[in-house]
């Protein structure tokens, strides 16, 4: 047969998926690991036989019924990745289910006092325009007065500044578009190195931010003239 | 907005988290986190060059960064936090990111550092199991699959050793150990009517000795043996005379004379004095134990105890005079009393006896089983004020130290390991929210991953099915002997290359009222007719589990 590890390791989700067929068929409720080889294997006989991609998923998703399962299985069950021999080569599935845990779910998070919003007494607001072909996105904690210079704004107040969201998010700027954005001062030591090379130090020392200003307008940042 | 909060951050400060599928609820005690500043990796996010990461050495930040990641630790509480790791340890711990850009940060995470991401994961100090018959190599797989790294043992089987004596197989034992990214301490055998057996062992780097009744657990040997660790600080682990056959458990205390010594399954189940060896428990220099299949009493624990003594101990069971010997040590009372006794702090150190009569991967998940016994249940649907709401805090970290920084501390180890406190070694578990004590999805050792959730090796991600939890990189290569401590005496002269040699210490000085959310001292009787066993004059017992949590929905 000349197997593959990859081969080898597709006869664990196999061996597993019998074993918790043949618990079902007893009417055994089924736990993580038995529900998990059976969606697994379900999409991957179904890409054997033929299935496209959109069938595989079906045929996971309905692999086991929630009545088929342990308490508290089907909220465990999200995000399963499987990788199938479809008739185009291989691919990879990932089986997601909607979530319906509460706080008896194995692993809950329970939130009974509200979290504080970001906060910040000191906020700028400022029209972006995109004045590209391309969309632009910038991130939370990018200095904004350095990003791409083919966004025209008032680049001089967001000095020192970057956008005023949750961590880990982005704002994009469609191109040919303007968007309105919120911008609150970057923190700790307040130090800023690297990016475009504007500032490359401390945003508060002596003449910094006019020699950020300067550099700004030498290379093009504030004129809007690159498209 | 909270559910997908959770989702991207974790639990945060006051929200309540169940572990596992146990009655366990804990609340979040502090968030070291600042709103706004999460760092995170990935496309799109903040930990960038400049932004989240400091352009500076990652020796002057640090090599690895857990961040975001809910710390259970019996030291240090339950809180989110980042940990921080240089060369192996623990260097900070607190709010991670970049000094320049965001305020108040405790560990300086550098444009060059592993970042770790730990949102809804769950992250403790490696499990330290000091019950170890290392009867086939596989228990060490066992054993780093479940959460383990650190391992006291008795011997490299297939031979049944309680002890090796010999320093030229504990030469050999030692290098098959460092195979491993494990911690390994090997006891030697305290069966010496004389010092004499002792010293090569000593010499052959053992981190202590074991006595046991099936080598000799007589007077003799027990001074012997405890005056010997006296005099090298090395830590005596002991399974006592279940025979009766030379003295009774007060005669063992007596023999004992206030040195300090750790009992070995203490219930009885796993041998000796039968009935009452649990009146070993509650002195303070006698650090009690227990094994984990009396754990989380369980309805089939008695039926499932004869034929694993008869197996253990080279029974026979056509044998009537072993028939009997075995269902003497098998008492549902004083099982029912020592769940009890772990949940009022009296008995310290849960372990596994790993292919003696215990399992090597079960130790984490029957110590939390056993604690969401006594759990009351949190009411969690907003009929109850937040602040009102019963959560299980302390008795969660009273547990966790059963299986950390406690046998740490019995074993003289906690100068290395046992807890998250910044100097130790970084021997960290992750694991899902969902899975805690059950299934780890990392285990990191020394700050390298070592084992772990592992998926189809040929996939365009790492996390396609089939998962298995096995060997990550830190197995593999030189780095498994470095990752790992080689725990000896400071009299040895056996040396494992590659392996760093640590001797313990401290282990003649530990006491009862030094183990961490322990330290409850008392008198224990038990009555020899029927088994009821008493502390401090009060009946103490528990009713079987019938459903064993962390175990059911977990296990093919």
């Amino acid at each position: 047969m000349e197997l593959t590890p990859s081969e080898l390791d597709r006869l664990l989700i196999f061996s597993a998926a019998q074993l918790a067929e043949s618990r079902r068929a007893r009417g055994t409720k089924l736990n993580h690991p038995e529900a998990t080889a059976l969606i697994a294997n379900a999409v991957i006989e179904a890409a054997r036989d033929g299935a496209t991609h959109a069938q595989a998923i079906h045929a996971g998703v309905n692999a086991v019924s929630p009545d088929e399962l342990l308490d508290g299985i089907d909220s465990m069950l999200s995000g399963i990745s499987v990788e199938a021999v479809f008739n185009d080569g291989r691919r990879l599935v990932v089986i997601d289910f909607p979530s319906n845990s509460d706080s008896s779910t194995p692993g809950s998070v329970t939130r009974l006092v509200q979290q504080s919003e970001l906060q910040s007494d000191d906020l700028v607001t400022l029209d972006v325009h995109n004045n590209s072909t391309v969309d632009i996105s910038v991130t939370t904690h990018m200095h904004f007065f350095e990003v791409n210079p083919r966004l025209i704004f008032d680049r001089e107040a967001s000095y020192g500044r970057h956008l005023f969201i949750p961590a880990g998010e982005h704002v994009d700027f469609p191109a040919g578009q303007t968007t309105s954005v919120t911008l609150v001062p970057i923190t700790g030591n307040r130090i800023i190195i690297g990016f475009a090379g504007l500032v490359d130090g401390p945003l508060d020392a002596p003449g910094a931010r006019e020699e950020a200003m300067r550099r700004a307008r030498e290379l093009g940042y504030l004129s809007g003239d690159k498209s | 907005m909270s559910e997908q909060d959770i989702a991207v951050h974790g639990a945060r400060a006051g929200d309540f988290v169940r572990l596992g599928d146990t009655h366990l609820v804990v609340r979040v005690e502090a968030d070291d986190r600042q709103r706004g500043n999460e760092l995170q990796i990935g496309f799109g996010k903040n930990a960038r060059d400049g932004i989240g990461m400091q352009s500076i050495r990652p020796s002057k930040s640090c090599d690895v960064v857990i961040t975001n990641v809910l710390v259970i630790d019996a030291v240090l509480g339950i809180r989110v936090t980042s940990i921080g790791i240089n060369e192996g340890r623990i260097s900070a711990i607190g709010r991670s990111g970049n000094p320049d850009t965001m305020d108040d940060i405790d560990v300086v995470v550098g444009s060059g550092t592993v970042i770790i991401p730990g949102e809804g994961l769950i992250a403790t100090a490696g499990g330290i199991d000091s019950h170890v018959h290392a009867m086939a190599p596989r228990v060490c797989d066992a054993a780093l699959s479940s959460g383990v790294t650190t391992l006291i043992a008795q011997e490299f089987g297939p031979f049944w050793g309680v002890g090796v004596g010999s320093k030229w197989a504990l030469g050999h034992g030692h290098k098959q150990f460092a195979a491993w990214p494990l911690n390994v301490g090997i006891l030697g055998r305290g069966a010496g009517s004389t010092t004499d057996p002792l010293y090569e062992a000593l010499e052959g780097g053992v981190c202590g000795f074991k006595i046991h009744e099936d080598t000799g657990a007589h007077p003799r040997t027990l001074d012997t043996t405890l005056s010997f660790a006296d005099e090298h600080d090395v830590a005596v682990a002991l399974h006592t005379d279940g025979l009766n056959e030379m003295m009774h458990v007060e005669d063992t205390i007596a023999a004992i004379a206030g040195r300090a010594v750790h009992a070995y399954h203490v219930e009885g189940c796993g041998g000796g004095h039968a009935p009452d060896v649990l009146r070993l428990a509650g002195h303070n220099n006698i650090l009690a134990s227990s094994t984990n299949p009396t754990l989380a009493f369980g309805i089939n624990a008695a039926d499932e105890h004869v034929a694993m003594i008869i197996s253990a101990h080279g029974m026979n069971p056509e044998l009537p005079s072993d028939i009997e010997l075995a269902r003497r040590r098998v008492r549902n009372a004083t099982m029912a009393a020592e769940n009890k006794l772990h949940d009022i702090g009296v008995i310290p150190v849960t372990s596994s006896d790993a292919l003696g009569m215990g399992r090597a991967d079960d130790t984490w998940r029957k110590t939390f089983a056993m604690a969401s016994m006594f759990a009351d249940r949190a009411i969690l649907d907003g009929t109850v004020a937040p602040d009102d709401v019963v959560i299980e805090n302390e008795r969660v970290l009273r547990h966790i130290a059963k299986i950390t920084i406690n046998p740490a501390l019995v074993h003289g180890l906690s100068h290395e390991v046992g807890s998250l406190q910044v100097g130790l070694l970084a021997d960290i578990v992750l694991w899902p929210y969902r899975s805690f004590a059950s299934k780890p999805n990392m285990v990191i050792k020394s700050g390298i991953p070592a084992w772990g959730v592992v998926g189809d090796p040929g996939s365009t991600v790492a996390n396609a099915q089939p998962l298995t939890i096995s060997a990550q990189f830190g197995a593999f290569g030189a780095s498994a002997a470095e990752l790992g401590v080689h725990f000896t005496n400071a009299m040895s002269t056996t040396t494992v290359e590659g392996r760093r040699s640590v001797p313990v210490k401290n282990t003649r000085t530990v006491r009862g009222t030094d183990m961490v959310r322990h330290g409850v001292l008392g008198t224990i009787d038990v009555d020899v007719h029927d088994y009821t066993v008493r502390f401090n004059g009060d009946i103490v017992t528990c009713n079987p589990l019938s459903e064993s949590p962390l175990t059911r929905k977990y296990v093919l």
